[in-house]
């Protein structure tokens, strides 16, 4: 009893807000509020209360406005970047260093031993002048199995519209009977002509004598008229063929090369094209870190497609990274390389020298992208900034963690290294080779159960390759899956080369090397192989580049909050305010649709009610004499509140209005107890 | 309780109650208009009018004084602080309050300024896209411009005249085997050269120079110029030479131009000459003179894919000669990488005839290149890249595109529109051309011909000695003005707003390899084909790579740090912080300081001035003082003051209409007047909680 009535006058307190109407209600709001605008409107005059009216809905809709830009701001998840620059201790970076050259010739000479002597033999088809001179030395017979699967041939362009193609020992084998290729698009266009290719082989009366080509002295033009193109075809003997022609020849041997040694080696199993190549004691001649020395049992052992062996000084898998807290040459990484240059693979790379590459602690290097070339006899210093920059990840902007969000399998995390976006597009490019070509691609690491492309299993890989490799398509593909790391880090170097060693110290240092390296007393290297490296810290080690957000949620709420300041100096208290008028205004509702219904219900049963209703006089008695109540009207059971006495005489506004102060305050007083 | 102006200036007149009479909102409306009209109108309108006052219960302050208005206007205002000022009990306590105040309207002032003045600021961002990249353009030029051989009948001549000079000056001849002009032809031919700028070697402590042609001596007169200042001379004077340039129209003011190095002198001399000469050459046969594309690149190979001269375009660069573009953008289409490392970049092979060289011009072997964008004039001469015979370079590139906000942020150039220097090259706006151009126009100006190094301006042509003998001497003059800034042209031009750079990491691998190099020679001399008539020399040919290291584009931009938006949060911030001010108070400081303090103030003047007319029209003492002491004392007696003194009319009217006057009530004092006016709000309300 005592809670209902309790609850009771809580719903009563509840019910009764500021006002009753909503006019009453707007009119307190105005008056009551801390916004500053809507108390001018009920203060002031008439054209006053327009003006301020108007003003005050100017000034919502603004501060409206312009929370709608803020929070499309804030939305938009702009950053700032702070950048800084300066030296501090800093880890030194990986630095791997490989020879030019991925094998030692006199290793793999029994596996190109055939290839030599085949390219050796076309170039000097190519290169003679005379046919007459071909020397028939060449005692054993070329095996041309190896040539036929991927020949190099020559594209007589003496009629541009319709060249001829001339394949370089077939001419000599088969007389006469040589195999001409009306292509129509080697003539305009110098990239390969792509696509099939309608290879027609027609009998030309040409003679064994002038198939070979004729001496360019000959001719007159300044166009070139023989070109050196290689075929490629989907499968051997079939007539989906393309040349891939080259402007010079050059190119399209060493291209040839490299297609077909691919093809060998990748047959050869991993440990034993680790053996073939450049052993770290052979290589590493000298190390000094700082003023520690160290030698090749520091450097780990990898193996790159490209380069065969390289060595990785700092990687930091097994062991802590090593740092470094002084810049300057005197505190840097020092090595002496050797790359026997006499062991060079002589068409396979053309450039010697060694390729060194600076990468962040367990991460792969590419040295085909980011590496740079020491010249042999010189010593190569590199001073080296570390130029970072920092970035925030979703949502601010579309960069990748650690790759675990890329939906291209990480090949390249069999050598246990970090996500980077060379990596993402090689592994993409293998995955589509593995898909298409059904074997991989041997510069790439292979997925599980598959393998690398040869020849005799595959004899279209390198149509298969070529094509996927010039697919625009394929490489956006690739493009848009991959994301770039947020944390991006390069080293900015400074190159500067000398000549080393210098003529009156050569003999020394090429002495004590020499002994160290082959317990020889003989010089057993020379500057053609011998490279020295300087890699150090500048004097500004870092600049990085770090984002933090522009729009804080902190930025946002302030900033919302001097808008509304500024406009209507309201508060988040206002807004509160705001919204206890409009659930008072909604009671105000309720109780308006509550008392209607009701008012429809009594209308209701006093419609049904059979006796006649109430006169006006009767009413009127009733409101003014209280002793005299029309019995079906007795539903206000509070009558019995008031005195029942008829001699009372009736009340007057006043007093009636003094009353429910009188009832309202036992209320209050209770409550404040 | 605020109220606005027009409701204090209503009051005055509201003894008639007319809400026609609030509508006055003109101060300098008449506040002696006398109420009785108004009060005598019909029952009816009385009726509206006292509804219209419960209704909008417009109260305006009653401040017939300024500092009446200031203390309503403190105690009402929506700004915190000043209500304390007026509240405050005790002086030191309000002067407190006043010092608080005013501080922190101080703060508030100065911190609106200082976001004001920092509205122009820039706030960098950089965003890193990975993306197919634009290849840039990548210009490869011959460090030699033109062939020798194909120049000699230019420059034998002065070839003669600086063969002689070395003989002279060093006692050095040639060896035997490349001398195959007859000496004795010597001193047979006029030697032109010499007549118009002679060599001289200068003797440091007498000033005289030894002529080098007819070997007598001559006063030096005119200023000496040291080429190599920074170089401190030693006491060998004796080797200094140099050259002497005269003004042609007056020979007493000459210029002598010493170097510490005969290198030096020997080159910069040849060079003004060679300079004279080339100028007179047409382009045509420039261009013929120099390398073609042919001679030039050997192989190109371009994204796996061979590519051949037709790639290229030719430039011709007044010191370089001939150029080649790759990728000039010239047939509208520009090539793009979708694969970063070296194979999928560009690689060239050049041919470098080293033999063909000239001995004079230039002391180095080689190519050089210049990665740039399409639209930019490619400035091989300032910064090139110098690339070894011999040798493999790879050139790794990182692509970074920056741009800075134009004015007012910075003072930088969208297109170089707004720049007074006419742009000479057929190229985008850059700083360099800027710089060009305006030494260019200059020269015109000043020396009546163009330099030989830059374009030509519309109706100008290059300077020669057979027109302009003046030249060299002018030209010596306004680049060292030029140097020096005193031309204007570093004032005049301003570096644009938005650049694209490629960082370049150039390495050097050795080329062709020991082992590789026969057949590569033989495969070259090959594809040379029947042009060559010796078989290729390792040190003839130049192997180039150019690619980029990765597909990142960093991209820096400078945005806006602050918009107007923030701006208004900031002042919002700032003025809710120290006072809790908001534009609203701003209105009510401008309405009651400016509009209300006016309106009062005339009002006052107005007053005077009524009083003094009336005065002067009575002319009787006594009387109309005493009407102004009453209305005074209407305005100031307290009664008057208070704020219900039209309520106080209607309460008086009110039991009138109402038609029951009880004794037993007591006439209602302002009080109960005031409490029962809150209740006949609130009694419906409780008679309403009945049926509920």
């Amino acid at each position: 009893m005592n809670l209902k009535k309790y609850l009771v006058r809580a719903l009563h307190r509840l019910q009764k807000g500021p006002g009753y109407t909503y006019k009453e209600l707007l009119v307190w709001y105005c008056d009551n509020t801390n916004t500053h605008g809507p108390k001018r409107i009920i203060k002031e005059g008439p054209k006053k209360k327009l003006i301020w009216f108007f003003l005050t809905l100017l000034f919502a809709s603004l501060v409206f406005w312009q929370w709608g830009i803020l929070i499309n701001t804030y939305l938009s998840y702009n950053v700032t970047s702070s950048l800084s620059i300066g030296f501090k201790t800093m880890k030194f970076p990986a630095v791997t260093v490989c020879n030019a050259n991925p094998f030692k010739y006199s290793e793999v000479k029994h596996l190109l031993k055939e290839l030599d002597r085949l390219i050796e033999a076309a170039l000097e088809r190519i290169l003679q002048p005379t046919p007459g001179n071909v020397s028939d030395s060449v005692s054993p017979p070329l095996d041309l199995q190896l040539w036929n699967q991927i020949p190099l041939v020559l594209i007589d362009e003496h009629d541009k519209d319709n060249p001829v193609i001339l394949d370089i020992f077939e001419t000599n084998q088969t007389a006469g009977d040589n195999e001409t290729a009306a292509s129509s698009e080697t003539a305009g266009d110098n990239r390969s002509s792509e696509g099939n290719e309608t290879t027609t082989y027609g009998e030309t009366t040409v003679g064994n004598q002038t198939t070979a080509p004729p001496a360019p002295a000959n001719t007159t033009t300044e166009e070139k008229k023989y070109k050196l193109a290689v075929k490629l075809c989907s499968h051997q003997g079939s007539n989906n063929c393309t040349y891939r022609n080259f402007t010079s020849a050059a190119q399209a041997v060493t291209e040839w090369y490299i297609l077909q040694s691919t093809s060998i080696l990748s047959k050869v199993p991993l440990h034993e094209r680790i053996r073939m190549g450049y052993q770290a004691e052979d290589m590493i001649l000298a190390c000094l870190y700082g003023a520690e020395p160290c030698n090749y049992k520091n450097f780990t052992q990898i193996y790159h497609p490209d380069h065969g062996n390289c060595y990785i000084f700092n990687w930091g898998m097994d062991e802590e990274a090593l740092n470094s807290s002084n810049p300057g040459a005197e505190f840097g990484l020092k090595l002496i390389l050797d790359i026997s240059q006499q062991d060079y693979i002589p068409y396979l790379s053309s450039a010697a020298g060694a390729r060194l590459m600076l990468h962040q602690q367990k991460s792969f290097p590419f040295l085909k992208d980011q590496g740079i070339y020491a010249m042999a006899g010189t010593e190569t210093s590199i001073g080296v900034l570390v130029d970072e920059l920092e970035r925030m990840g979703y949502p601010y902007s579309d960069c990748t963690m650690n790759g675990s969000d890329v939906p291209v399998k990480n090949l390249y995390s069999q050598y246990n290294t970090s996500y980077s976006i060379q990596a993402c597009l090689r592994s993409c490019f293998q995955n589509h080779m593995v898909e298409i070509c059904g074997c991989g691609h041997y510069m790439f690491p292979l997925p599980k159960g598959v393998n690398y492309c040869n020849n005799e299993d595959n004899p279209g890989w390198a149509y298969c390759y070529f094509s996927l490799r010039s697919s625009i398509k394929q490489r956006q593909i690739c493009i848009d899956s991959c994301k770039e790391t947020c944390n991006d880090t390069q080293y900015k170097m400074t190159i500067s080369m000398a000549d080393w060693p210098s003529e009156a110290s050569e003999d020394w240092i090429f002495h004590i090397l020499s002994y160290e390296r082959d317990m020889s007393t003989n010089v057993t290297l020379d500057r053609n192989g011998i490279i020295k490296l300087n890699i150090y810290f500048q004097e500004y080690n870092y600049r990085t580049i770090s984002e933090s957000a522009a729009t804080t949620i902190v930025w946002l709420l302030s900033s919302l909050g001097g808008q509304f300041g500024f406009w209507m100096g309201g508060s988040v208290l206002c807004l509160i305010e705001f919204g206890e008028i409009i659930i008072d205004s909604l009671w105000i509702t309720i109780i308006n649709v509550i008392s209607w219904c009701k008012g429809l219900k009594q209308k209701r049963a006093r419609a049904r009610y059979p006796d006649v209703p109430p006169t006006v006089s009767e009413l009127v008695e009733a409101h003014t004499n209280l002793g005299f109540q029309h019995e079906p009207m007795g539903a206000l059971p509070r009558g019995k509140a008031l005195p029942p006495e008829p001699g009372t005489p009736p009340p007057n506004y006043d007093s009636l209005r003094v009353q429910p102060l009188d009832v309202l305050s036992p209320d209050s007083d209770a409550e404040t107890k | 309780m605020p109220g606005g102006g027009a409701g204090r200036d209503g009051i005055p007149r509201s003894r008639g109650g007319g809400a026609r009479v609030r509508e006055g909102a003109g101060p300098a409306a008449a506040p002696s208009v006398p109420g009785p009209p108004a009060a005598a109108a019909t029952a009816p309108g009385k009726k509206i009018t006292a509804r219209l006052k419960r209704t909008l219960p417009v109260r305006g302050p009653q401040a017939p004084t300024l500092s009446e208005l200031m203390r309503w206007y403190c105690l009402n205002t929506n700004t915190h602080g000043c209500r304390r000022i007026v509240v405050s009990r005790g002086r030191l306590r309000r002067l407190l309050w006043i010092l608080l105040t005013l501080s922190a309207v101080g703060l508030i002032l100065w911190q609106c300024a200082e976001l004001l003045m920092n509205y122009y600021s820039a706030s960098v961002s950089v965003t890193v896209q990975f993306q197919k990249l634009p290849f840039p353009a990548v210009t490869i030029c011959n460090i030699n411009p033109y062939k020798y051989s194909a120049m000699k009948e230019y420059l034998s001549e002065l070839d003669k005249e600086t063969k002689k000079a070395l003989e002279t000056f060093y006692g050095f001849s040639e060896g035997k085997t490349k001398v195959r002009r007859s000496v004795d032809e010597w001193n047979s031919t006029g030697s032109d050269f010499f007549q118009q700028i002679p060599l001289l070697k200068v003797e440091d402590f007498s000033r005289t120079a030894t002529d080098l042609h007819s070997g007598q001596k001559r006063k030096i007169e005119g200023s000496v110029f040291h080429k190599d200042s920074s170089i401190v001379n030693s006491g060998d004077s004796n080797d200094i030479i140099g050259f002497q340039l005269c003004d042609a129209n007056n020979s007493s003011e000459c210029a002598l131009y010493t170097f510490s190095s005969g290198v030096n002198a020997i080159q910069e001399w040849y060079k003004l000459h060679y300079m004279n000469i080339m100028a007179q050459i047409p382009l045509e046969t420039k261009e013929k003179l120099s390398y073609s594309a042919d001679d030039l690149l050997l192989t190109c190979f371009f994204d796996g894919l061979s590519c051949d001269k037709r790639h290229f375009t030719r430039f011709h660069h007044p010191l370089h000669g001939n150029c080649y573009t790759f990728n000039s953008g010239e047939n509208g289409t520009v090539l793009s990488t979708s694969t970063g490392g070296s194979e999928y970049g560009l690689q060239v092979v050049l041919y470098i005839d080293e033999a063909d060289y000239n001995p004079f011009l230039v002391t180095s072997t080689g190519a050089k290149i210049i990665v740039h964008d399409q639209n930019e004039y490619p400035f091989i001469e300032d910064i090139g890249t110098e690339i070894e015979t011999a040798a493999a370079t790879s050139i790794g590139m990182h692509f970074t595109r920056s741009r800075k906000l134009s004015k007012p942020y910075s003072d930088c150039t969208e297109t170089g529109a707004d720049i007074p220097v006419e742009n000479l090259y057929n190229k985008s706006y850059s700083l360099q051309i800027c710089l060009h151009s305006c030494f260019q126009k200059a020269m015109v100006d000043s020396c009546g011909c163009a330099q030989y190094a830059q374009p030509l301006p519309v109706g100008a042509e290059y300077c020669n000695y057979k027109k302009n003998p003046n030249w060299m001497y002018c030209y010596y003059r306004l680049h060292e003005k030029f140097v020096k800034e005193q031309l204007g042209c570093q004032q005049i031009c301003k570096d644009a707003c938005s650049f694209k750079e490629w960082a370049l990491t150039t390495s050097i691998a050795q080329w062709p390899s020991t082992v590789s190099e026969d057949w590569m020679l033989r495969v070259l001399s090959w594809d040379k084909g029947q042009k060559l008539n010796k078989k290729l020399n390792k040190t003839d040919l130049a192997n180039l790579m150019v690619f980029y290291k990765d597909l990142n584009e960093r991209f820096i931009s400078e945005n806006p740090a602050n918009t107007l938006v923030i701006l208004l949060s900031n002042f919002g911030g700032q003025l809710g912080l120290w006072m809790s001010c908001s534009v609203v108070c701003v209105i009510e400081i401008v309405e009651v300081f400016f509009i209300d303090s006016l309106s009062i103030v005339m009002r006052r003047q107005w007053q005077k001035a009524k009083k003094w007319w009336n005065d002067r029209k009575r002319a009787g003492p006594g009387k109309p003082p005493q009407a102004g002491d009453v209305e005074r004392q209407g305005h100031d007696n307290p009664v008057c003051i208070d704020e219900d003194l039209p309520t106080f009319n209607t309460a008086l009217r009110l039991p009138l209409p109402q038609d029951s006057p009880l004794p037993r009530t007591p006439p209602p004092n302002y009080s109960t007047l005031r409490l029962e006016t809150a209740f006949t709000e609130q009694l419906p309300d409780t008679l309403e909680l009945g049926p509920h």
